[in-house]
């Protein structure tokens, strides 16, 4: 309730805070996070704050394009000129000299192209998850197979609907419709981590047929993913990505970040020692919880430390 | 806590609670129909495992419907969750014909359990929406629901993406429960 009535107050005192500023330190508040706040996520998250609660108008049509540019996936080809744009604008609108700023420029920029690099692979994820995956599709078959012979690079399948697809925890003989929501950007995730990581995926899949703490892996896997697809999408992996990487983030870092996640994950779930494989929804809520808590500081960055005993 | 919530609280303090369970093979369409029910995005459905519950409220009742994965791996532990439920829902992929037959089995295993013994059975026949859907009164056949004496039982087609018919079946339930424990 008072954090309520403080936010709602905010909102009123917050031009004559930042018009008082402005007067005293001769620096408007994007010059003044971009001067006084250490780079990576917490320059960034406090630069996207100042421009979204913007009341200029001409910074409101910025972001209305910088969006759309994000949306359409333009900001590879051409987003040199696109960071250009918004440099440019904001420093004609708040009258900054662009040769006694130069910094500014170049901090600017780089939490621009952050911000709006995020917001573009949000929206490639979200193609890739919209794709169902098609069985009638000859590049969709030849990845679910891929994914076979990733995982289990000593056994052929015997057919394409077996048994054996159950060996790497899918439900039934037909992988297919396990997919569901999460489209091909399951199968994708579950390609990367087998192919870039194969010693760290072959050991969570061992662990899966642990048989006290078994789980089943590509069910979970895809469940990792929607935990994945959230973060991203609610904002609160803004704190690793931003942290993570300088420019644009590839989709590649949302592969690795998956990655990490389910590894986490099945430490955590070997540590939790649950009962059995229905206690999964409470143990994953529980990571949830505490990946969370810990995206919460601006200073974090998800590590990859995989390590695997050798026998 | 706002005002609003309290107030609310207040107003819909339910005249009971009534424990559902959503049973059915795997891609039936479970927790798809768990998300209509709760009225919440059904696009980003992933397979459930372990299980989900959710509180609707509906007709004057509070309905804590479970959810439970529907793989044959866990169906083992389906009959940890059958103690005190009200109403059995038991949901069918209306398109996959090949797997009529098991979960015409399941569902007979299921009605033979002596915890679920004269709870009301409500089978949604689920995926009306595809071509290819066998109609209700085809799946009544072939999971011989007709000769079902030992309960009341009802079968609704429906299509849980759309939400069509979902209403219709949760109308029965909440009636049938009123008329068999007053």
């Amino acid at each position: 309730m008072l954090q309520l009535a403080w936010s709602f107050l905010y909102w009123y005192l917050r031009p004559l805070i930042k018009w008082f500023l402005r007067r005293t330190t001769k620096l408007c508040e994007l010059q003044r996070i971009c001067y006084g706040v250490p780079s990576g996520a917490q320059r960034t998250l406090e630069v996207e704050f100042s421009l979204e609660n913007s009341r200029c108008a001409e910074i409101k049509r910025l972001i209305s394009d910088l969006n759309q540019a994000s949306e359409s996936n333009k900001l590879d080809a051409n987003g040199r000129s696109i960071i250009h744009y918004a440099v440019y604008t904001v420093c004609r609108v708040k009258c900054i000299d662009l040769h006694i700023h130069s910094q500014f420029t170049k901090s600017f920029g780089a939490c621009v192209q952050q911000i709006w690099g995020y917001r573009q692979l949000l929206q490639e994820v979200e193609n890739l998850r919209k794709t169902s995956y098609d069985s009638t599709n000859p590049n969709h078959e030849e990845k679910l197979l891929l994914l076979w012979s990733l995982l289990k690079p000593d056994e052929q399948l015997e057919a394409r609907i077996s048994k054996q697809w159950q060996e790497i925890g899918f439900q039934g003989d037909d992988p297919t419709t396990d997919f569901r929501g999460m489209g091909l950007l399951g199968l994708e995730n579950l390609i990367f981590f087998a192919r870039e990581y194969p010693k760290a995926a072959r050991h969570v899949l061992s662990h899966s047929r642990h048989p006290n703490y078994g789980f089943v892996y590509a069910i979970v896997g895809i469940n990792i993913t929607s935990m994945a697809y959230y973060l991203l999408r609610n904002g609160t992996a803004k704190t690793h990505v931003y942290n993570a990487c300088n420019g644009i983030p590839s989709l590649k870092l949302f592969h690795i970040m998956y990655s990490y996640l389910f590894f986490e994950f099945d430490k955590f779930w070997i540590n939790e020692k649950p009962k059995n494989v229905m206690q999964f929804s409470i143990v994953r809520e529980k990571y949830e919880k505490g990946l969370k808590d810990s995206l919460a500081d601006p200073k974090t960055i998800l590590r990859l430390n995989f390590h695997v005993d050798e026998i | 806590m706002g005002l609003l919530s309290i107030l609310r609280k207040l107003r819909s303090s339910p005249d009971k609670e009534l424990r559902l369970l959503l049973l059915g093979l795997d891609n039936a369409g479970k927790t798809t129909l768990l998300k209509k029910l709760a009225s919440e995005d059904v696009t980003h459905i992933t397979p459930t495992q372990g299980f989900n519950i959710k509180s609707v409220q509906s007709e004057g009742f509070k309905l804590n419907v479970w959810d439970i994965g529907g793989q044959r791996k866990i169906r083992p532990y389906w009959r940890n969750y059958f103690e005190n439920t009200d109403v059995l829902i038991y949901v069918i992929d209306s398109a996959d014909r090949k797997r009529m037959e098991e979960t015409s089995v399941e569902l007979m295993d299921l009605l033979m359990e002596v915890k679920l013994s004269g709870v009301p059975l409500l089978v949604y026949a689920n995926k009306q929406d595809l071509l290819n859907a066998a109609p209700a009164s085809e799946i009544a056949t072939s999971l011989g629901l007709l000769t079902l004496k030992d309960r009341v039982w009802q079968i609704q087609a429906c299509s849980a993406t759309s939400g069509e018919g979902v209403k219709d079946g949760m109308e029965w339930v909440c009636k049938n429960v009123k008329t068999k424990k007053k």
